[in-house]
């Protein structure tokens, strides 16, 4: 019975072959370490996030009048409204952290190198509609912080030229941040999932024309491949556990540490709180805005440290696959990268004095420099790696890469 | 991981920030029943004059598990599902303090330090040398000290009123967060079994990749 309704859906759907290509004999290097584990995991937090999202519109109301005393209404009697709240205000920061760890082992490891530059640069559009989503989620609870973060945010788009000023009205809908600004927001960040998924599903396209990179650097030959069901299934579906376990634990213990004191105060635009402070996710961004004295330069300086990373195909001129694997100096770099982001959090984090302002823009200047000079970084390593000596299986890779190359030309 | 201990690393440089320069105290709020109702009862006297709790209802305080007749005497003429507004009005408060005093359902949750920072700021009064009352902790409050702690010199009354801080700030913590109990003793079950769970996937995880030859 059952293999006669399979037969019938693959005679007029490919159900079969498409499960075969795509997962049982869909083959992934055998060699890939946890590290590779993220991505799945960010697909995992997407769906927590839409479903307690979906929930939480169901009670939630989108007027600047009772939208802070909606949110009170779920996380006082809408059964389980705290938790579903919770589930997602925990959700935004979980989302990001994955998505940050997936794109520092992209980094690290080289993965951005071709074939795979379209998977990373469809993963920076992802970054960028996660980074305006959570941005108009934000709004939504209506607390001070809320409403201060967007009326600084929005005003930001005061630096496009000519029209700034008409740009901020049309993205508020008002001359302030206000009712019509959060309605809109509203709309908007129920849509964007939506847009999100669907570049999700490109993001994935592209992964199972190119396939997964894996930690050698090397293009295994078939018999290092094993199919992704129930291999990497069974290894996903762990991973899965173990950050379910940490974000629980966020969610039952310490939901409160994620959430700034001042947005628990309703929006008021008569008082500004003492210290805007974005999410943690946006603090190394924001430092380097703050770093540059002049607003459309911070602007300008702000847009760029998020979308330098889509240059990194043409900034890394090193022949090495591999990355950080085969690279000390870009291994080092990398690690020194990490540190840097952290210090511009920081600096981010705290009111600005005159000693954090130095540092990040010391911070900011080599935030930029680790990427612009790359070129030249990676030319220097890589004469000096070749000099000493590769494994051979790498060296026989460049040599198959580079008589590709010839031959595509 | 970086990025989650750059977090954590960012909460605990920023904590001592965060505190003036008057120390706050480190402190543990009770946050049993009993510890609830008597600060509710301190509450009544002490703050309801004046201050609302909007979002909370004197059915929460029943579903709590607070005796029913004591309730109705708290209540008064509202109703069981009225909200525990205060008694005075906007208008009236600002005649008397110049403010309309903020709503306390959520204060705890709204300020840096939150338990400790309302326990010290409700003890933090004093006299100052012409015989008004300051506080160490908000020096611009223009809350009188309904303790009455700063013209309290006699140690035994002193922590007393201190007993009273802490009631009031267990009720206020309660206010802000009702679901903590529960959310709480879910949160072992959830976690105890995610962690069975985990052990599972890992195990199916290693008989899968058994399969695996060399």
């Amino acid at each position: 019975m059952k293999n006669k309704i399979i037969k019938w859906i693959d005679h007029r759907f490919p159900l079969t072959s498409f499960i075969k290509h795509e997962l049982t004999g869909y083959p992934t290097p055998r060699n890939l370490s946890y590290w590779w584990n993220f991505g799945f995991l960010a697909g995992i937090v997407l769906m927590l996030q839409v479903l307690t999202g979906l929930f939480l519109a169901m009670h939630y109301k989108p007027d600047a009048a009772i939208a802070f005393d909606s949110i009170q209404h779920i996380m006082r009697d809408v059964n389980y409204g705290w938790l579903l709240r919770f589930m997602h205000s925990t959700g935004a920061s979980a989302f990001f952290l994955v998505i940050y760890i997936h794109m520092a082992r992209t980094l690290y490891y080289g993965s951005y190198r071709a074939p795979r530059e379209l998977m990373w640069w469809t993963g920076q559009g992802l970054l960028l509609l996660l980074m305006a989503t959570a941005f108009m989620g934000y709004l939504l609870p209506w607390g001070q912080m809320s409403f201060w973060g967007a009326t600084v945010i929005t005003n930001l788009f005061r630096a496009t030229p000519f029209i700034g000023d008409q740009v901020v009205v049309w993205l508020r809908g008002d001359y302030a941040v206000g009712d019509d600004t959060l309605t809109r927001f509203f709309a908007l960040h129920y849509l964007f999932p939506f847009l999100i998924i669907g570049a999700v599903v490109v993001h994935l396209v592209a992964l199972h024309t190119v396939r997964s990179s894996n930690p050698s650097g090397i293009n295994l030959a078939d018999k290092d491949n094993i199919p992704f069901h129930p291999y990497y299934t069974s290894k996903d579906f762990f991973g899965m556990g173990v950050f379910l376990i940490a974000y629980f634990i966020v969610v039952f213990f310490f939901p409160h540490s994620l959430i700034e004191s001042a947005n628990n105060i309703p929006a008021n635009p008569m008082v500004t709180p003492d210290h805007i402070v974005p999410e943690w996710y946006f603090l190394p961004f924001y430092a380097i805005l703050r770093s540059v004295p002049n607003m459309v330069g911070g602007v300008v300086a702000m847009g760029l440290s998020v979308m330098i990373f889509a240059f990194m195909p043409f900034l890394d001129r090193s022949r090495i696959p591999g990355g950080g694997r085969y690279r000390p100096v870009y291994r080092m770099l990398f690690f020194i990268f990490m540190l840097d982001i952290l210090v511009l959090g920081y600096v981010g984090y705290v009111p600005p004095t005159s000693q954090t302002i130095a540092i990040g823009q010391v911070a900011t200047i080599y935030y930029f420099c680790s990427f612009l000079l790359l070129p030249l970084i990676s030319k220097a390593e890589d004469k000096w790696l070749f000099k000493r000596g590769l494994p051979p299986k790498i060296l026989a890779l460049i040599a198959s890469e580079e008589e590709e190359k010839r031959k595509r030309r | 991981m970086n990025r989650f201990i750059a977090t954590l690393a960012l909460c605990c440089a920023a904590f001592p920030a965060s505190a003036s320069e008057n120390k706050l105290e480190n402190f543990q709020v009770d946050t049993s029943v009993v510890a609830v109702e008597r600060g509710v009862d301190t509450f009544m006297n002490a703050c309801h004059g004046c201050h609302s709790l909007k979002y909370v209802h004197y059915r929460d305080l029943a579903s709590l598990g607070i005796d029913k007749d004591r309730i109705a005497a708290w209540r008064g003429d509202s109703t069981l599902d009225s909200a525990m507004t205060s008694l005075i009005s906007d208008e009236a408060a600002i005649q008397s303090f110049g403010i309309v005093p903020p709503d306390l359902s959520m204060m705890v949750r709204a300020r840096e330090g939150g338990n400790s920072y309302i326990y010290s700021y409700l003890v933090g009064y004093y006299l100052t040398q012409d015989g008004k009352t300051g506080n160490h902790f908000y020096p611009i409050t223009k809350m009188p000290d309904a303790l009455g702690i700063s013209s309290a010199t006699d140690p035994a009354k002193r922590s007393e009123l201190q007993g009273k801080a802490h009631d009031i700030v267990s009720f206020l913590s309660w206010a802000a967060d009702p679901h903590e109990a529960e959310r709480k003793a879910l949160g072992y079950y959830v976690i105890g079994y995610l962690i069975i769970l985990t052990v599972l996937l890992y195990n199916v995880k290693l008989q899968v990749w058994s399969r695996l030859k060399v």
